[in-house]
């Protein structure tokens, strides 16, 4: 994560991109509504394109690698319980999870 | 009536002092925090809402440079949906008889042909009673006609997701007529896909 940041940072400076991370900055950071990403991809949140990853118990959640940003969140079921439907062995992702941006992970 | 005007802008003078003060408070509030609140936003992260593909709301935010996102829910741990995956609503009247978590054989037949037309990855199933019989009783029929079906459902080579019995503790319709009863006693089959 940390990586990524350095090369961000490292990308606006050398004017690459149109920093819309840093959008007034680096330190002023950005305004309260936090529902869009202003950055290279942008988008409003709600676009977010997600797949499953199966927890060490079993059980599924949500992840979004949306190029800079990642996203978890529990799977749950209208009682509010963890959905955990097998899916998958524990650890293991399953769809295109990575598919809502262009930005490429280190790995 | 001059009065009265220099009354009302001396009122609104007061009231709008009022508003100021009561703003500088709020700001020194969120500045006497810590190094997390002095940025443009205060501290004050206003989400948005993304829907999973199951149709269940999560909070989502993207501060710049970090994600966030955590599921929905009322108060009482309950998710909110757009829509619900119950994709199988059995009335219990058609498959068990009265205090009975047996199947027949044409029920069991019904059964096995919704397994396997349906194709989920895996499926809850919950058992649902009237409120006669007392609290206890009900949770445990309830368990017992889940596994009934849950067992059918795993015949058919479904994976079951898991089995539950909520008794008489969530209806969906009025105890208080044979209609509302009828309506409560029920085996809801949720489908994940």
């Amino acid at each position: 994560m940390i990586r990524t940041k350095i090369m961000m940072v490292t990308a606006c400076a050398l004017g690459l991109t149109a920093c819309g991370d840093f959008e007034g900055g680096l330190g002023s950071g950005y305004p309260q509504d936090k529902s869009f990403d202003r950055g290279i991809d942008k988008k409003h949140l709600s676009q977010l394109q997600a797949g499953i990853w199966v927890d060490p118990n079993g059980c599924d959640h949500w992840i979004i690698d949306d190029g800079v940003e990642g996203y978890l969140s529990a799977r749950l079921d209208k009682y509010g319980k963890p959905v955990c439907s097998g899916v998958a062995p524990p650890n293991q992702t399953v769809g295109d999870f990575k598919g809502g941006s262009n930005i490429p992970d280190p790995n | 009536m001059i009065v009265a005007n220099t009354f009302s802008k001396l009122v609104r003078g007061v009231a709008s002092f009022a508003l100021v003060a009561a703003l500088a408070l709020q700001t020194s509030a969120a500045d006497a925090q810590t190094k997390s609140q002095e940025g443009r936003d205060k501290g004050v992260y206003i989400p948005t809402i993304w829907v999973d593909p199951d149709g269940c709301e999560h909070w989502v935010m993207d501060d710049g440079a970090e994600g966030y996102m955590t599921p929905h829910t009322s108060r009482q741990g309950i998710p909110v949906c757009r829509r619900g995956n119950v994709c199988g609503m059995m009335q219990s009247d058609q498959f068990f008889a009265t205090d009975s978590h047996r199947i027949n054989s044409a029920g069991r037949a019904r059964l096995a042909q919704f397994f396997q037309d349906t194709g989920a990855v895996s499926y809850i199933i919950t058992g649902h009673t009237d409120s006669r019989a007392s609290d206890a009783y009900n949770m445990r029929l309830s368990f017992n006609r889940a596994t009934a079906v849950a067992k059918i459902a795993a015949s058919t080579g479904a994976r079951i997701a898991d089995v539950r019995g909520y008794g008489e503790r969530l209806p969906v319709a009025t105890n208080g007529s044979a209609g509302g009863m009828a309506k409560n006693r029920r085996v809801e089959i949720i489908c994940i896909r």
